[in-house]
């Protein structure tokens, strides 16, 4: 299906890898992906919520994170995401591709100063 | 939709949470709450959009099966015609598959519900490739003697009656040695069950009895053990009850009682070796093989048969005796003579229904390509609307599948309801218990096939559909592709109808053939049946009982004669005697081998066949008097020449019998043999306990109108007599053909099947060529076109479908028809003047499928077909 095979792996993969690594650090809710994403990027990276839920939701199909409904910090309902087993085996991968990936590139940009 | 709701994993919610904590953080940081809702707003944009882009990341598959379902419904529901035609197809096709493999999932493929059934090995004599019966001496031999088996058993089923606390009652009887329960591996529900201990012969014998009988006829109480009965003269004492699982060892004849073996042979039986009445199960030991135990028993019976071999009269006995095989097989489903008897048929069914469930196949695939051909426009907008080509393929997948399932399931009721009428025809009528209700493998079975159905029927239009509607380019020529397409289609149909119908030709002419050969009696107007006797008779008195039955039998009114004979035509066994003739070369040396019967006075007349010289037996020929011999035309033939027979003598285990009659040829055994030399005694001369076939020939009207006077004479005779197999000798010759009767009805039920469903898809493609064409034979009208040429255009499509059909039929069925000979008689499979019937009957009901559409292009009136378009 279209929607499985994203048409940038690059910009598409990079979601996911930083959504998994915020998922690795405990239970957390869409909001408050978003919310660290931004923080943690110093206001950089701002992601859609159109972009973040359709990755969620492709992750969980997958089987790399588990979301369950449990009461939230202000008590209300939200959906929690973890990571699950494979979660974590597939961000330590993507995680090397990214240094090999950005050592290669940032090795290119210096040569050609 | 509930499954939805429950699945949706509130997709909303989780949106709806996001948006709203939102709005907090900007009213903390002190917006305020309109402000903050209209920031939140902007910045998420449109949350159904989210929800639909977050639905097509978790995958729509479900959602798209059950949009596609209910399109597929309601397109269905839409055209009643088409949908109510090719459920019926498929339905037919299915059914038809469902309930031959009912059958034969109950006959061939279940085991006896014991201990480790897949252990129990059939060892007995090979008769002409079917299992025989061993000697109560030969079981004892194996049982002892083989020892790759650690048991055996042997059994006889009978029926018989049951004389218990003053009441009468037939009864389902199993004779079995004493290790039949222990090789079976069953415990007692009740009481004890035989053991070896039963295996002697004693006055009065254990009985075991199952569970039903237990149940029936005493209301499962225990003071059942204990109770005395008695059977043919014999007291026997209730020791137990089998387990309620326990069925027997012979499939389709559960007992209701289980007695010793022993304590019902005479001496003859137990010591003879020839005297083969026995079925014989054994267990395998772990490890042991098939073939070891073969190989054991046919080194235990070469001496057996040696000795009998020397003590035979003639040669060829001699040779027949030493070709005597054992096998040895795989048993797990005890002793099944109904597969052995149905097992061709069945299996020759199940690949004519199996081309059946193919026609059916090809008919809805021409029914979904001519409605594709209809929905042509409906595909190309869609495909214009950027749906997916894959998506169209499952669409119409799912259209196909709805079919299937429904034909599936409406064929799997029909064959439940047929099944045990089907079977019966099988078993022609006789009463055998097993159930045919379709179970989980003939679901499985109906299953696949819907499965195979839906791909079969369903792709092929699809894929036609889906070509034609992507090149547009092709516009002009299209409908004439798609006529071309479904023209083969119905060729294809007509092939297979074809072979069908050589099939039923065949069976049907065989049927034909065996009724038009020469008997050599009248079967008409003719009563036959059998005298159970249940009390045991002195030579004597049996000789006063039959002499009174029969006089009592010609003194009914409306009865012309009546007579009786050990063996009677037809009856499907035969009782051969060495003779020796006097003045041919058998008189001293090789003996010849003929065929024997012993009748009572008036034979010949009440058979009507004819008496060529001499005389019948009569009053004369007593027990006391000079023995006395009939022969039949190809016995005096072969022996005297066209010298007379009368006078002559033959000599047979000791007695020399005089000739004093000449009768004509009459058919011994079955239908399809060639007349045997017959040498007839008077049953007087018979001196052991024999049991006969009783005939009646009535002046007019209906034989079977005697039946209550003819047990009425039987009671007057002997009160404990009773009459078993009363029927017309019609319908008793029609029993010995019941295989053949089965394949001509099923055939000719298959092949009418199959031209009905070719001539509906014939039809559909001949109208819709002759809608398409409205305008052109509009024109050829207006032209000065005659009626005639016009029907010709229509009737010459018929010919373009149906020639090649008849002869890629045709060479398909010379193929085939092979595999079908067994059960054919005075016909080849590749009888020329069958396949020309089959022919024409193909091309007569092609010409009916044409004639309306032929019709209507004949009648087209111009102005309405200039105004067509």
């Amino acid at each position: 299906m279209a929607a499985d095979n994203p048409k940038s792996d690059l910009l598409q993969g990079t979601l996911d890898m930083l959504i998994l690594k915020i998922v690795a650090l405990g239970p957390t809710h869409g909001y408050a992906i978003a919310q660290r994403l931004q923080q943690m990027s110093q206001d950089v990276l701002q992601v859609q919520q159109g972009s973040l839920y359709p990755a969620l939701h492709r992750l969980e199909k997958r089987g790399w994170v588990k979301a369950e409904w449990a009461a939230s910090d202000t008590g209300r309902e939200a959906r929690f995401y973890s990571l699950t087993r494979l979660g974590r085996k597939q961000l330590e991968e993507q995680r090397e591709n990214w240094d090999r990936l950005s050592n290669a590139i940032s090795g290119i940009l210096r040569t050609a100063e | 939709m509930m499954w939805r709701t429950r699945r949706d994993p509130r997709i909303a919610d989780e949106i709806r949470f996001h948006r709203d904590r939102l709005i907090e953080g900007y009213v903390a940081s002190g917006m305020d709450r309109s402000e903050a809702e209209r920031r939140a707003f902007l910045e998420f944009g449109n949350a159904v959009a989210i929800e639909e882009s977050v639905r097509d990341a978790r995958g729509r598959w479900l959602d798209d099966l059950s949009k596609d379902l209910a399109y597929a419904l309601r397109t269905l529901r839409r055209s009643p015609g088409f949908s109510f035609v090719a459920v019926l197809s498929l339905a037919l096709g299915i059914g038809a598959n469902a309930a031959i493999f009912s059958l034969i999932s109950a006959v061939m493929l279940r085991t006896l519900p014991v201990k480790d059934p897949s252990r129990l090995v059939q060892i007995t004599r090979d008769l002409n490739g079917r299992p025989g019966q061993v000697s109560y001496v030969l079981f004892e031999i194996f049982r002892d003697n083989v020892t790759s088996i650690t048991g055996a058993f042997a059994q006889q089923s009978t029926t018989q009656i049951v004389t218990i606390g003053g009441s009468e009652e037939t009864v389902a009887v199993d004779l079995v040695s004493g290790s039949y329960f222990s090789v079976l591996g069953i415990d007692a529900a009740a009481g004890r069950l035989l053991g070896p201990a039963d295996d002697v012969r004693s006055s009065v014998g254990a009985a075991v009895i199952s569970d039903r009988y237990w149940q029936r006829h005493f209301g499962r109480s225990p003071s059942a053990i204990g109770t005395s009965l008695t059977i043919v003269n014999r007291t026997f004492t209730i020791v137990g009850v089998a387990p309620p699982t326990f069925v027997g060892a012979r499939a389709g004849s559960p007992p209701d009682f289980i007695l010793p073996l022993m304590s019902m042979m005479s001496d003859v039986q137990r010591t003879q070796a020839g005297f083969n009445a026995l079925t014989l199960l054994a267990r395998l030991r772990p490890r042991a093989t098939v073939e070891q135990a073969l190989a054991e028993a046919e080194a235990l019976y070469r001496p057996v048969k040696e000795a009998q071999a020397a003590e035979s009269a003639s040669r060829g006995e001699r040779e027949a005796m030493l070709r005597q095989r054992i096998v040895v097989f795989h048993a797990p489903d005890g002793f099944n003579p109904i597969r052995d008897n149905i097992r061709e048929p069945l299996l020759l069914l199940m690949g004519i229904v199996g081309l059946i469930l193919l026609l059916a196949c090809v008919n809805v695939a021409g029914l979904l390509l001519a409605r594709a051909a209809a929905r042509q426009r409906e595909i190309s907008v869609r495909l214009a609307m950027g749906a997916g080509r894959n998506r169209l393929v499952r669409q119409f997948l799912t259209e196909s599948l709805v079919l299937a399932v429904l034909g599936g399931a409406l064929g799997l009721l029909m064959a439940g309801r047929v099944s045990g009428r089907l079977f019966s025809l099988f078993t022609s009528g006789r009463p055998i218990e097993l159930s045919v209700a379709p179970d989980w493998r003939v679901i499985a079975l109906a299953a696949a096939a819907s499965v195979v159905a839906c791909l079969t029927a369903g792709l092929v239009p699809a894929v036609q559909a889906f070509r034609v509607a992507i090149n547009p380019a092709l516009k002009e020529t299209r409908a004439q592709g798609h006529g071309r397409f479904g023209k083969s289609l119905v060729v294809a149909q007509l092939a297979i109808s074809m072979v069908l119908v050589v099939g039923a030709t065949l069976f049907i002419g065989t049927l034909l053939k065996l009724y038009a050969v020469d008997r050599g009696f009248d079967a008409d107007r003719l009563l036959v049946f059998q005298v159970r006797n249940n009390r045991a008779y002195s030579v004597e008195q049996a000789k006063v009982v039959r002499d009174r039955l029969l006089e009592g039998l010609r003194a009914l009114p409306g009865v012309r004669s009546a007579s009786a004979g050990a063996m009677l035509p037809i009856g499907g066994g035969i009782w051969d005697r060495t003779v020796r003739i006097e003045g041919h070369p058998s008189e001293s040396g090789e003996p010849e081998s003929v065929a024997f019967n012993a009748i009572a006075p008036d034979y010949f007349a009440t058979l009507g066949t004819p008496l060529l010289a001499g005389r019948e037996f009569d009053g004369r020929d007593t027990v006391t008097a000079p023995p006395v011999t009939i022969v039949n035309q190809s016995f005096a033939r072969a022996y005297f020449g066209n010298a007379s027979a009368i006078g002559r003598r033959v000599t047979t285990v000791g007695v020399t019998y005089e000739i004093v009659g000449v009768v004509g040829d009459a058919k011994y055994q079955d239908l399809r043999e060639s007349f045997l030399r017959t040498m007839y005694i008077p049953w007087t001369l018979r001196d052991a306990a024999q049991s006969y076939g009783y005939l009646v020939r009535v002046n007019d009207g209906d034989p079977l109108r005697l039946s209550s006077s003819v047990d009425h004479v039987l009671r007057e005779a002997d009160p404990t007599l009773r009459v078993v197999r009363l029927m017309t000798y019609a319908a008793w010759i029609d029993l010995t053909i019941p295989n053949e009767w089965l394949m001509a009805t099923l055939g000719a039920v298959c092949g009418l099947l199959a031209l009905v469903l070719a001539g509906v898809g014939m039809f559909g493609v001949l109208a819709f060529q002759v809608a398409r064409r409205t305008n052109e034979l509009g024109v050829r009208t207006i032209l000065g076109a005659s009626r005639w040429s016009m029907m010709r255009l229509v009737l010459r499509d018929v010919a373009a479908m149906v020639m090649p059909g008849i002869a890629i039929g045709g060479a398909v069925a010379l193929l085939l028809t092979g595999l079908a000979r067994g059960l054919l008689f005075g016909l080849t499979p590749t009888d020329p003047g069958v396949f020309l019937v089959a022919a024409s009957i193909l091309g007569a009901s092609a010409l009916v499928a044409g004639w309306v559409p032929a019709r209507r292009a004949s009648s087209v009136d111009p102005l309405v077909a200039l105004r067509h378009e």
